[in-house]
């Protein structure tokens, strides 16, 4: 075969955003499996609630509206920091991006404070009924995904304060709040399936 | 995209390829091994450990076929017995089948798209190390009587704590979480690559139909292999920490483990069957000598599978007293999946028809493919109508159609597709004379073994008894059958010492040694770690028979790191280049970190704050940067000395 012409693509950029980037549709699968998993978690719900006679069991006691409801507004706070981190990766503004980063992070935690509070207040256990079940095994994978997103922001701290940061990390850094968004948004249906239900308001 | 004229510059070729050597060269020693991340070491990894487990599979087969040759054997004891039918089931399909297709798609992708490794190569090496990890754990399990024995798809209450004590089950539920987490895992190096790693000039219609199978597949991982983990993990939890998802005094429904199981289950059986299918669409040009017939009609087939795939999994469970409507609904939509099975027959038949053919042994694993498949799938059918089911639900018919679909549906087309690719992995031809021995051993001793199955089943012989009296009248057919599956056992044999021998002593292959169509014959047999000094750019659906002399190759890239092209995803215009990352030991202990979880978790609900420790420092270590890449460094600026 011949090589007499070419393609060249050395002015080509070696950081893009958005789905330009093979890390986005990376992030985007991840998501798509783990949306996955919360749906068959709220469809096992609902399939288990279908063969009940009473639902919730009698010995279930709402944790309180308020206290479910100031959690799951944490959560949605949270993503307007994450995406001011957001703009600011595009910015290639790393002290902004940071001190988002920190903002977002400490709703986190706050948000992780109220889950374990709220577990505490449950009246029942993973191994009281098929309810409890559900509503714990939910609650831990959720959580897992809060702690994780906790953790994976630490980590952001850590690197824009050390160094050295790279420009393909401003790719990451808006990743990481698409994923967050997912994390925070995924709990709404939950939410509204466990404490907003009319069969827990009886 | 500017093309411009460039000189053959033959020196400065020579020194490119010596950079390029550097950069991409794979490991060397233990180290190198263990922190190996390229696409092609790491599929051959898998391809050689699917094919390992395979035998191991096989022999479980032979042991099955052994203690049923006549009625009333000893040879194996009822418990031995539910041990073995339990792992090989689980063998075939979670250690072999599906790591198969999918680590043949990932040695196989990169080269056929043109482009030099998979999207992320570290999450492959780390998907191959979850996989083998799974598989030392189910084999350790059962080389310790502690195997698996509720069967591959373990039904509660049998598989739950009441019913099953002891920890058999729990290593089969956490080697599935296991080798789950992994598929997913290559499903979406394959699905990214697939999307954003094409050669220039490989719009959406000009994607090799292999290719296309692969992406189909993928998503349908990512769609099914969710409820399998899941499941697996809610049973593991009744039976470590009493939870009650699956135990109806509780409130649990047993019920629902059917559906979760076969909501993945069903899908499995296209994961399975689908990539297979895209190797006979493309082992059929090369030796019927033509494009292949109906490239739209059978892409669409491949994607309308895909889709329906997902409505059929009930089927499974007509012997459960569903209501009527809803088995209606399943035994509806499981005939419907015969027509886009039945398109792609069709257009392979056309394709042959209109050929030019050329006997070897590849096509004879075609046809062999398109004679069984037609059996299985039109058993398949039968089965799919409800009166017909519950005659026959749980006997040896419904063995005999799924091993007709699984064996003659996608084993016979990996092993042609196996011969096919042989060169392009090692540079060297197998003997075409032993590959005819094979397949007929293969074909006759497979039809030999399976067909007398479907009469026993019509007889009524139910699956997974460990043994029959006498006066059933079953011992003939019985003995045929584990005749026949010795004889398929001297095919397999045949195949693998082909293989071995000519490893070492099997004539130099070349580039293009079948006169294919696709872009990994462009490359040298092996290809160079780099996969092509060149990108190739395509102008069409077989790019190799519509080589232009003028065609261009794209230049640009540096060969001092590893950079790849990305291009876009409708038409694969050139977008970016991205950089990829090199060896790096941190997937192995993140390997080590789950399969601790997991492992540990077997015992004790502790496994998951243990295992978590390792998983995270091996994570953050993954992801520090290393400055290897030779990356533009960010300095702080201020968004004031942004404007100035």
């Amino acid at each position: 075969m011949s090589r007499r012409t070419a393609l060249d693509v050395s002015h080509l950029p070696t950081t893009v955003f958005g789905s330009r980037a093979p890390l986005w549709w990376g992030a985007v699968g991840i998501m798509t499996i783990e949306g996955t998993m919360f749906a068959i978690m709220a469809a096992c719900y609902f399939y288990l609630r279908g063969g009940a006679e009473v639902w919730p069991p009698p010995d279930v006691v709402h944790p309180g509206l308020g206290i479910t409801t100031l959690n799951l507004a944490i959560l949605l706070v949270s993503m307007v920091p994450m995406h001011l981190v957001s703009k600011a990766a595009v910015r290639e503004d790393l002290p902004a991006a940071r001190r988002w980063l920190i903002v977002a992070t400490l709703l986190m935690v706050a948000s992780l404070a109220l889950r374990w509070f709220i577990l505490q207040r449950l009246t029942f256990l993973w191994n009281s009924h098929a309810y409890g079940s559900v509503v714990w095994t939910t609650a831990g994978l959720h959580t897992l995904h809060v702690i994780t997103g906790t953790i994976e922001n630490l980590l952001f701290i850590t690197l824009l304060t050390r160094g050295p940061v790279e420009d393909k990390h401003m790719t990451d850094l808006r990743l990481n709040s698409l994923y967050w968004y997912f994390v925070a948004l995924s709990w709404v249906p939950f939410y509204c399936i466990f404490f907003l239900d009319p069969g827990l308001l009886r | 995209m500017s093309v411009a004229e460039i000189e053959p510059l033959e020196d400065a070729d020579a020194e490119d390829r010596q950079i390029l050597e550097r950069t991409w060269k794979h490991g060397t020693g233990l180290w190198g091994w263990l922190t190996e991340v390229h696409h092609a070491a790491i599929g051959k990894r898998i391809i050689v450990t699917a094919l390992i487990f395979f035998a191991l599979g096989g022999i479980e087969a032979l042991l099955i076929r052994i203690q049923l040759a006549r009625p009333e054997n000893r040879l194996l004891g009822p418990d031995l017995y539910n041990e073995v039918f339990t792992t090989h089931g689980t063998t075939m399909m979670f250690l072999f089948a599906v790591p198969m297709m999918l680590g043949l798609g990932l040695y196989l992708v990169p080269l056929m798209v043109g482009t030099r490794d998979v999207a992320f190569p570290r999450l492959n090496a780390f998907s191959y190390w979850l996989y083998l990890i799974g598989g030392l754990l189910l084999y350790t399990g059962f080389f310790l009587n502690t195997g698996p024995d509720a069967g591959w798809f373990s039904y509660v209450p049998l598989a739950g704590p009441e019913y099953s004590p002891g920890k058999r089950v729990d290593v089969w539920a956490q080697m599935i979480t296991f080798t789950e987490i992994s598929s997913l895992a290559m499903a979406i190096n394959l699905i990214v690559t697939i999307f954003k790693q094409r050669a220039p000039g490989m719009s959406l219609n000009r994607i090799p139909i292999f290719v296309w199978a692969m992406l189909v597949t993928s998503f349908m991982v990512v769609f099914a292999m969710p409820a399998v983990m899941l499941s697996s993990t809610m049973l593991a939890l009744d039976r470590l920490v009493d939870t009650h998802f699956f135990n109806q005094g509780q409130g649990g429904d047993p019920l629902m483990w059917q559906h979760l199981f076969w909501f993945f289950g069903h899908p499995e059986v296209y994961i399975i069957f689908l990539p297979a299918t895209g190797i006979v669409s493309t082992l059929l040009p090369p030796f019927a000598r033509r494009e292949v017939f109906g490239y739209l009609a059978l892409v669409l087939s491949l994607v309308a599978t895909g889709f329906m795939g997902f409505g059929l999994w009930v089927h499974h469970m007509f012997a459960t007293g569903l209501p009527q409507l809803g088995a209606s609904f399943f035994t509806a939509a499981s005939i419907m999946i015969a027509i886009p099975s039945g398109t792609q027959m069709f257009c392979w038949i056309a394709t042959l028809w209109g050929g030019r053919l050329r006997f070897q042994t590849p096509l004879l694993y075609v046809l062999g493919f398109i004679f069984t498949f037609l059996i299985g799938g039109l058993t398949g059918v039968m089965l799919a109508a409800v009166p017909l089911d519950l005659q026959v639900h749980d006997t040896f018919f419904v063995v005999a159609h799924f091993h007709y679909v699984l064996i003659g549906g996608a084993v016979f087309p990996l092993l042609g597709g196996l011969f096919y690719w042989f060169p392009k992995m090692t540079g060297r031809m197998l003997s075409e004379t032993w590959g005819k021995v094979s397949f007929w051993l293969v074909f006759l001793g497979f039809n030999l073994t399976f067909f007398p199955l479907h009469v026993l089943g019509f007889q009524g012989m139910p699956r997974r008894v460990y043994t029959y009296l006498p006066e059933t009248g079953w011992g003939d057919l019985n003995l045929l059958a584990t005749i026949g599956s010795g004889v398929l056992t001297l095919g397999v044999l045949a195949y693998v010492i082909n293989m071995l021998s000519s490893l070492v002593a099997g004539p130099p292959a070349g580039n293009d040694p079948w006169a294919s169509d696709t872009l990994e014959w462009s490359t040298t047999s092996p290809p160079p770690p780099y996969n092509f000094q060149h990108l190739p750019t395509v102008g069409g659906r077989s790019p190799l028979w519509l080589w232009r002399d003028d065609q261009p190759v794209v230049t640009g890239l540096r060969s001092d790191r590893r950079e790849m092209l990305a291009t876009n995803l409708l038409d694969a215009e050139p977008d970016h280049r991205d950089i990829l990352p090199g060896p790096t030991i941190w997937p192995l202990i993140l390997g080590l970190g789950v399969g601790t979880t997991f492992i540990v978790g077997i015992f004790t609900p502790w496994g998951l704050p243990i295992g978590a420790v390792p998983c995270a420092i091996a994570l953050i270590a993954w992801f520090w940067p290393r400055g290897d890449m030779d990356r533009e460094v960010l300095k702080e600026k201020t968004l004031k000395e942004k404007k100035s």
